[in-house]
């Protein structure tokens, strides 16, 4: 399972962004450079239809492949009041045929995106990992070095941190309470309940930025 | 780089059937040439089957409702013991073996496309002999006691290059095949090589190949069982 929350920036605050996660959490940034490629069931195949990630690290000098399955988010009138999604998600690394070996099963591609930014990953509460990302699309199929931003001047910020079935509470709270610390910035709500940009960002930018970083905060 | 390894599997003497003594023999000829029995091993493959919504079966040799040509019938999944946190699949047809983590089957669970039908074990024990490490085992279904196969892993630890170690493997498959012809068994064991540049495997042993050789011995196994 895991927690998270999604909200959109202007890419001119995303350095203001930076700072301040910096600031936060007191660990170096790390480069993302990832290749999504989402693959769903053919005609036919499958129980139900269904919906695959997968993930190649294009960050690291040997690009690595990871399986993503997402699942249904955590339901009721509990799950109603929260204000971060929960869902389960699993994992796998795996080689690099493995494009190949979904395709063989039955899989095609539904539509590819190159995700470029950094992340931050910390423990604050929770183990909190938080990317800001612009999404890109491929002129062609799989060219990563020719990808246009879908969406120009706007980037994708998302708040993800693991949880099981018996704290996911508490890691919605630590989730919750680093969402606060944003808030001048940018306001983050569960996927899919974007609620846009916030019109105090490029206050709160213009004095990230001149407060000299983090150490103030 | 893990080290090169050959699997082995039984092969019965016509009209002769299986049996767990013909295990213990074997194990006997490790011991007699010097082996130290140092532990079990276990080895999982798991058939999974393509579900289709309409009920039909995958692949040519599908039986019942409609067929979907396209789809591949069957997957391999191979747990191997020697890297419990990894998981291999294989699609035969399409000489493809995927390496992904101990988390793929819960992957597979959520995707509903290919469902785990009969699970085999391959388990036994394991002797050291100077540079070789021996494992004897058999194969029966999870749950089960019915064999379906007795086989054994061979590993050279000096090297890991399946063409500079064929002669000492070569070699110490002679010396094993005349000690356990000495016993007078009902058969004898046989290494079918895999074609692991099919599959796009290097020279350079590695878990891959290992799990390409279980779905090979797995396929001899079923077909002296057929046989």
């Amino acid at each position: 399972m895991e927690c998270v929350v999604q909200g959109i920036i202007e890419t001119q605050h995303v350095e203001a962004l930076e700072v301040l996660l910096q600031g936060l959490s007191g660990v170096p940034k790390e480069r993302v450079r990832v290749h999504e490629l989402c693959l769903k069931s053919g005609p036919n195949l499958g129980v139900v239809p269904s919906e695959v990630r997968l993930l190649c690290d294009l960050a690291q000098p040997t690009p690595s492949w990871t399986i993503r399955h997402v699942g249904g988010a955590m339901r009721g009138a509990g799950a109603e009041q929260i204000s971060v999604l929960v869902r389960t998600i699993v994992e796998s690394k795996a080689s690099k045929n493995v494009l190949q070996y979904f395709y063989t099963l039955g899989y095609k591609l539904d539509h590819e995106l190159l995700k470029i930014g950094f992340a931050f990953r910390f423990h604050r509460g929770a183990q909190i990992t938080v990317t800001v990302t612009s999404a890109n699309k491929m002129p062609r199929l799989h060219a990563t070095d020719e990808a246009v931003p879908v969406t120009p001047g706007i980037q994708l910020v998302e708040i993800t941190a693991p949880a099981a079935a018996d704290n996911y509470n508490d890691v919605v709270s630590a989730v919750t309470a680093f969402c606060e610390y944003l808030a001048p910035l940018l306001h983050l709500s569960k996927p899919g309940h974007s609620t846009g940009i916030v019109a105090t960002a490029g206050a709160a930018a213009a004095s990230l930025m001149s407060s000299g970083g983090g150490k103030t905060l | 780089m893990p080290p090169v390894k050959w699997l082995m599997h039984w092969h019965p003497s016509p009209g002769a059937t299986l049996n767990t003594q013909i295990l213990a023999e074997a194990c006997g000829c490790a011991e007699s040439l010097g082996g130290a029995k140092d532990g079990r091993w276990k080895t999982s493959i798991i058939f999974y089957r393509a579900m289709t919504r309409d009920g039909g079966a995958a692949g040519p040799a599908g039986q019942q409702g409609q067929q979907h040509g396209d789809l591949p019938r069957e997957l391999l999944g191979v747990a191997l013991h020697e890297r419990p946190g990894l998981y291999f699949s294989i699609v035969r047809l399409a000489k493809l073996v995927l390496q992904a983590d101990a988390t793929f089957p819960q992957v597979m669970e959520k995707l509903q496309s290919y469902k785990a039908r009969v699970a085999l074990n391959f388990e036994g024990f394991q002797y050291q002999l100077g540079d070789f490490c021996l494992r004897i085992g058999k194969c029966v279904p999870n749950n089960s006691e019915v064999l379906r196969g007795i086989m054994m892993e061979v590993e050279y630890y000096p090297l890991s290059s399946i063409e500079k170690s064929r002669a000492i493997m070569e070699d110490f498959f002679d010396v094993w095949q005349e000690t356990v012809a000495k016993k007078s068994l009902p058969g004898h064991f046989i290494h079918v090589e895999s074609n692991f540049s099919e599959y796009g495997l290097s020279d350079q042993y590695s878990f891959q190949h290992t799990a390409v050789q279980y779905a090979t011995c797995l396929q001899q196994l079923m077909a002296v069982v057929r046989g």
